[in-house]
């Protein structure tokens, strides 16, 4: 891994040097929010200076919410042929980066997801570091930091920004980009750098106690106040929808008139929905609310860490500014510890 | 050849928009004509038998006369399976707003006075479920496109029609839109079914539940919430009656009696 210097004075010229390499992809306002849009002029790749977090984060560029995996007729199938493009997504914080790392296990460990991979192989993350947002909690949940998993990491250290290259595709771009990416970073960078971190590491709002919850799941788990957050949820969905490691999904066969030839679709799902834990027969294995909460908050904080050797939730706060009802990992930790 | 399954279209009150839905699947409609015998196509055919033997009836509509009742009654049992088909057969329609408040009278004789009706006797918009028994159910207001044919077809072949039982906030998040309850709108979309691909709160207008009321609906915590955020009772109670219809008297009579 290396480090580099780009100078802000440079940063209009970012974009020329990306678009060689694909589709410019970063987040664009949407309302009072943002979203990952597609940039089109130079002036519209901003690079901010707080930690901006998409309504959807990066899996819906690996993971449409909605696609057709194959076409098939009484005989046979084909995969439809995708023009997937590369697409190199702009200001990707560090939880949203630890966030692909937990996807890019999920989806290749025992049986490779092709679907996935070919997103995955054309997906170029560049990663910046920003001022954490009011809800953001990744100090807690050990994702601040990120050291693989991008291609480019930036940096704020003033008038430049520190570029950390991670990847052979990122090494790639920082060549192509040579006018504007230095190999002379400045003497003073070392200090700057624990300095930055350290005033990020003071920033943080959010204090949420997320010691020992793995544990606490467990111990908790029959506790009354799942029912409570039971009788307030909408099963609206919206925190598996915008968690950047939800990744269930539903799997349908669309035919047509005849009968005969059809297609098949795969789309997100959620497990808030009842429809998600329905079987044969009727029978529900998850037949209340609280029931599926309780299996989110097992999965976020437990359960992926006996598969995968850490917790899936990444702090990113996504379902702390999106339930309408409050319920989220800072409440339901609150519950937790009384 | 197999002989082609039999399809009447029927439509009682309503705008007439579901069988305009079906009109509207032009790319596929030819098709359609294959693999259907059309009977009966109320707002498409002038040549249309009364009420026709068939294997499937989509039924649009709400029954608001006596007339309608004896016409549904008919079709049932002409029909192999019958299909309540959009929001007013289904639940009644805004046409079915204020069930189970007991004024419909009250109401009638407001608006027509002492007038005598021959023909057709009005009564109160009910959905039809309540008169017959019916087999499945497509939702919508209208039905889409995609979710019209996949259970159309669906019954072509003998099976029950699937729908989307997941809230309006699914498709709404599919494309990245801001939570509208959380931007302090009245958003209906939790209680309401998806399938419409949420084109309203897309447009940054809030879902009003045209499509009916779905399973799991939470009218409770939802209410709390919206007083929450300081809507009066009555207007968020009027908002969940709008395309509520019997589902909501059915459901929710509980939270009608806070009015």
């Amino acid at each position: 891994m290396r480090a580099l210097k780009l100078s802000k004075k440079d940063e209009i010229k970012l974009y020329d040097v990306l678009k060689e390499f694909g589709e410019v992809w970063a987040p664009v306002p949407k309302g009072s929010k943002y979203v990952y849009g597609k940039i089109e002029k130079k002036e519209d790749l901003v690079i901010h200076e707080e930690c901006i977090l998409p309504i959807i984060p990066v899996k819906k560029f690996l993971m449409p919410p909605d696609f057709t995996m194959l076409k098939f007729t009484p005989s046979k199938y084909s995969i439809p042929e995708e023009d997937i493009p590369t697409t190199v997504v702009v200001g990707v914080p560090a939880c949203d980066i630890h966030a692909v790392n937990i996807l890019d296990k999920f989806y290749t460990t025992d049986y490779v997801d092709n679907y996935y991979m070919k997103r995955r192989e054309r997906l170029i993350i560049i990663g910046k570091s920003g001022t954490p947002r009011e809800n953001c909690f990744c100090h807690k949940s050990n994702t601040s930091i990120v050291e693989e998993g991008y291609d480019l990491f930036f940096f704020d250290l003033g008038d430049y920004y520190l570029v950390w290259v991670g990847s052979e595709k990122g090494d790639d771009i920082v060549r192509k980009g040579a006018d504007i990416f230095s190999e002379e970073v400045p003497k003073d960078v070392s200090k700057k750098f624990v300095e930055f971190r350290r005033n990020r590491n003071k920033s943080y709002i959010n204090d949420v106690d997320l010691e020992g919850v793995t544990d606490l799941m467990e111990l908790m788990y029959d506790a009354p106040f799942w029912d409570e957050f039971g009788e307030k949820c909408l099963s609206c969905g919206q925190c598996t929808m915008v968690c950047p490691t939800c990744t269930c999904f539903n799997v349908i066969d669309d035919l047509a008139l005849s009968g005969e030839t059809g297609e098949r679709r795969r789309y997100w799902d959620s497990c808030m929905f009842k429809d998600y834990s329905l079987v044969a027969g009727q029978h529900n294995f998850r037949e209340s609310k609280a029931e599926r909460l309780k299996l989110w908050y097992t999965h976020k904080l437990k359960a992926f860490i006996g598969h995968f050797g850490s917790p899936s939730c990444v702090g990113c706060g996504r379902c702390i500014e999106t339930c309408p009802v409050d319920i989220n990992v800072v409440t339901v930790v609150e519950k937790m510890k009384g | 050849m197999k002989k082609k399954p039999t399809l009447g279209i029927y439509g009682f009150t309503g705008c007439a928009g579901c069988q305009l839905a079906v009109l509207d699947c032009e790319d596929i409609l030819v098709d359609l004509f294959n693999y259907v015998d059309i009977k009966v196509f109320y707002e498409a055919m002038s040549n249309n038998e009364d009420v026709a033997n068939v294997d499937i009836a989509l039924v649009e509509g709400s029954i608001n006369t006596n007339k309608q009742l004896n016409e549904l009654k008919e079709i049932r049992e002409k029909a192999g399976v019958l299909v309540a088909f959009g929001s007013c057969a289904n639940f009644g329609g805004i046409q079915a707003m204020a069930l189970g408040d007991g004024k419909w009278e009250q109401r009638f004789t407001r608006v027509y006075g002492d007038a005598k009706f021959t023909v057709a006797i009005p009564r109160e918009a009910q959905p039809i479920h309540k008169f017959v028994k019916v087999d499945a159910f497509i939702p919508g207001c209208p039905p889409s496109t995609p979710q019209m044919l996949r259970a159309l077809t669906q019954l072509l072949h003998g099976n029950q029609p699937t729908y989307t039982n997941s809230p309006v906030c699914l498709e709404c998040k599919f494309r990245e839109n801001e939570c509208l309850l959380n931007d302090g709108k009245l958003c209906l979309g939790p209680l309401t079914m998806g399938g419409c691909t949420a084109p309203c709160p897309s447009h940054n207008t809030p879902c009003i539940g045209c499509w009916g009321i779905i399973d799991e609906a939470n009218h409770t915590s939802e209410l709390k919430l919206l007083k929450e955020k300081g809507f009066k009772t009555e207007d968020i109670i009027q908002r969940f009656r709008i395309f509520g219809g019997s589902k909501i008297v059915e459901k929710v009579q509980k939270l009608l009696e806070v009015e």
